[in-house]
């Protein structure tokens, strides 16, 4: 072998380390600009075989869609799916990093919002708009998951962001379920506390979940239906008289929540529901499966904290999420695509919903689970869509939540406005 | 087969000269042969590849307004450090509760750690089993040690309102991570648990590599504990501590994991730090602004530690 002299060694590390510098000094980015100029394609056709990663958050869902994955692999021939699941908070923050370039994800859901919008402008989405799962889908229920005139996504679940109820506890008390008004919902708590329960179990300690109980108190209160965008736009504040009437009704509330509420997390929330210490959840319908597997078995029902003055404008609110789509960068898009179809067949689709007791967009399908049964008025009742959800700006979103989060801690809802304006105003 | 650098060397210079028989030129006796630089290759890639190169871009991708998945970005030259510092109360925020909580770690986790090792030094069973038991919760791991400390303070179920109410001191409990006046120390004391059994062996080793004479010599001067500690002790763990010091700083800046574990992601604002900011950042597809953040918060990693080191005179003269 013939000797390489010191200075060639250190001419090659030399080289190296130049080469790492100049790879380094490449400009950010990289991907082409998305959709390119004609808008996303259709994701390719062709065999129905080979690998197929469905990345998602919903590790609770698991063994349902065990389920269904084996179905299908009966109806296809070499065709495997596997889950790539990640927590709900990692999927929200790193969902689009993992998904893009479809190392997994060659399907995948997103939440409705923010993370919807960075997966459109990343070009992660294919256009779903003739696919044949977009026909079987509620029209009414699709809007979530367009871009413009394309259709990236399908919504496929309907969640209520609303507080669970404890039926029997109800009935005990002699509370009304239904209240009209914000003094009706107030009587309502009064009734329960005075029967020797927590009216309301609320996970304050939990960002996500305790968020949830956001897009009931702003949707009677707000002035226009896309109040949450305009706050970040600047156009509507923090510090409006609407914003503080409404957190003057979370201070309302504190009396009838758990003690030391903003310090609960989800799990506890959830148990003093299952056991019959709280009457409400104030979380939704997404936690239905979860009580029930921490053994409750009373009747549930849902209540919208109604904060108006009996002349509000929604009866509840919803969510359509787990937007689904097929990944651009996918090498096996047309797999990804017949197992996109598959799910929104409405036979699969009523498993799904049934098994795990979430409502979803398909349409014709017939709920056979108990919950969703009782529930089902719901779908047609006159129900705002989540607010919370219009947030681009995640900061912009934590922030305003936790103004509600500080009145209950004790803040004034005035100084809470304020310091949720003044972060509102650093990103505007 | 290993080649001893000295050696080959040795080997190789008699038949050089025998071969080339005119030449009078002598080698050097530490000379090398220069084929074994290229050995260090494997390692400086890595090194280069997964360190100097993700430094790098993070120095160019802070002078940008990149978004993290758009080809598009422009240059805001130092637009994203004096946002840090003046438009961003939330990075402010964190940073102010970074430096609490550092200052608190620091202060209980060097002092706690130095206690049980002076209270353990001795080989006797029973300190061996309390290390072992001291040591135990280092190596768990965070996320574990989060859970376990997220069901303590739980207000409703937890066990630390459960032993106040069980012994009669219900006035005592609390919300604990909910209180956010006191959240940070809650997690201090987390931290403080779970990281001392491990800086109480960095103690042990520098306390049994003190000579007993010392303090044989001091006794029979009159020397009482607490002079034998200030004249013997300290200065000779002077080293231990400068680790120990070292070491807690850094993790208390890097406690990311704790920290999102046991107060959720992303985590309240009077538990955000810099590196739950930092990751909050970039989930809110802020690249070029993040990497803004990770360059302050290693310059503030860096001045921290040479402060203390100069502020504690842990660096012996001439290191």
């Amino acid at each position: 072998m013939s000797q390489i002299s010191r200075r060639q060694a250190i001419a090659i590390l030399g080289a190296l380390g130049f080469g790492a510098t100049a790879a380094a000094c490449a400009g950010p980015g990289g991907t082409t600009a998305p959709g390119g100029a004609t808008g996303p394609a259709a994701p390719a056709t062709g065999a129905i075989t080979g690998k197929v990663s469905f990345a998602h958050w919903r590790g609770e869902d698991k063994v349902v869609f065990d389920e269904l994955i084996k179905r299908f692999a009966a109806l296809h021939d070499g065709v495997e799916v596997v889950q790539d699941i990640s927590t709900s908070n990692d999927y929200n923050a790193q969902g689009l990093q993992k998904v893009r370039g479809a190392a997994i994800g060659d399907a995948f859901a997103t939440f409705r919002g923010a993370q919807f919008k960075n997966f459109t402008e990343a070009g992660i989405y294919t256009e779903l708009k003739d696919s044949k799962a977009a026909a079987n889908y509620q029209p009414g229920l699709l809007s979530a998951g367009k871009s413009g005139e394309s259709q990236l996504g399908l919504p496929y679940q309907v969640v209520f962001p609303m507080p669970m109820a404890n039926a029997d506890l109800f009935d005990k008390a002699g509370a009304e379920i239904a209240p009209k008004d914000w003094d009706g919902f107030l009587a309502m708590c009064e009734k329960l506390a005075a029967s020797g329960v927590t009216p309301i179990s609320w996970p304050g300690g939990d960002v996500g979940n305790g968020g949830q109980l956001f897009n009931c108190m702003i949707a009677n209160n707000a002035p226009v239906d896309d109040m949450c965008a305009q706050i970040e736009q600047g156009k509507l504040k923090c510090t409006d008289d609407w914003f503080i009437k409404m957190l003057n009704q979370y201070k309302d509330l504190v009396p009838f929540l758990q003690p030391n509420s903003t310090g609960t997390a989800v799990e506890p929330a959830q148990n003093l529901f299952s056991q019959g210490k709280a009457a409400m959840l104030a979380t939704g319908s997404y936690h239905i499966a979860a009580v029930r597997a921490l053994g409750a078995q009373f009747p549930i029902e849902l209540v919208f904290p109604n904060t108006s003055d009996g002349n509000g404008k929604y009866e509840g609110a919803y969510n359509a999420t787990f937007i689904l789509g097929v990944n651009s960068a996918s090498k096996n898009q047309a797999a990804a695509a017949a197992w996109i179809d598959f799910l929104s067949e409405p036979e699969n689709a009523a498993y799904y919903a049934n098994q795990t007791a979430q409502h979803v967009s398909v349409k014709d399908l017939e709920y056979t689970n108990p919950d969703l049964k009782r529930l089902s008025p719901w779908l047609d009742k006159k129900t705002a869509l989540a607010a919370r959800f219009q947030f681009q700006n995640l900061d912009v979103r934590n922030a305003v939540e936790a103004s509600a989060t500080a009145v209950i801690s004790g803040t004034s809802p005035e100084q809470a406005a304020e310091a949720a304006q003044k972060i509102v105003d650093e990103r505007l | 087969m290993s080649i001893h650098p000295g050696t080959a060397a040795k080997r190789k210079a008699p038949d050089s000269r025998t071969a080339t028989g005119a030449s009078k030129k002598r080698r050097s006796p530490t000379r090398v042969n220069p084929a074994l630089y290229l050995f260090p290759l494997p390692a400086v890639a890595i090194i280069a590849f997964f360190l100097v190169m993700p430094t790098l871009q993070a120095f160019q991708y802070a002078i940008t307004d990149w978004n993290g998945f758009s080809a598009a970005f422009n240059y805001v030259g130092l637009d994203n450090f004096v946002r840090a510092f003046t438009k961003d109360s939330l990075f402010t925020n964190a940073l102010t509760n970074n430096l609490k909580f550092v200052l608190m770690v620091v202060i209980a986790q060097t002092a706690f750690s130095l206690v049980l090792a002076l209270l353990l030094t001795k080989n006797s069973r029973g300190s061996i089993l309390l290390r072992a038991l001291f040591f135990f919760p280092t190596i768990l791991s965070s996320v574990s040690v989060a859970f376990i400390w997220k069901f303590i303070y739980d207000p409703n179920f937890g066990l630390a309102n459960a032993v106040l109410g069980g012994v009669g001191l219900e006035a005592l409990q609390g919300s604990y991570l909910g209180n956010n006046a006191q959240a940070l120390y809650w997690v201090a004391v987390t931290q403080v648990w779970f990281h001392a059994g491990q800086m109480m062996v960095v103690y042990i080793a520098g306390l049994q590599a003190i000579p007993r004479e010392l303090y044989e010599a001091a006794e029979m001067d009159g020397a009482g504990k607490w002079q034998q500690f200030k004249s013997i002790t300290w200065p000779f763990v002077a080293p231990a501590t400068s680790i120990v010091v070292a070491y807690t700083t850094v993790q208390s800046f890097k406690a990311f994991d704790l920290i999102l574990g046991i107060a959720g992601n992303p985590p309240k604002q009077s538990l955000d730090i810099l590196s739950t900011r930092i990751y909050s950042t970039f989930a809110n597809s802020e690249f070029g602004y993040a990497a803004a953040q990770s360059i302050i918060f290693m310059a503030m990693i860096a001045l921290v530690t040479w402060l203390q080191r100069r502020l504690l005179r842990l660096t012996p003269k001439g290191e």
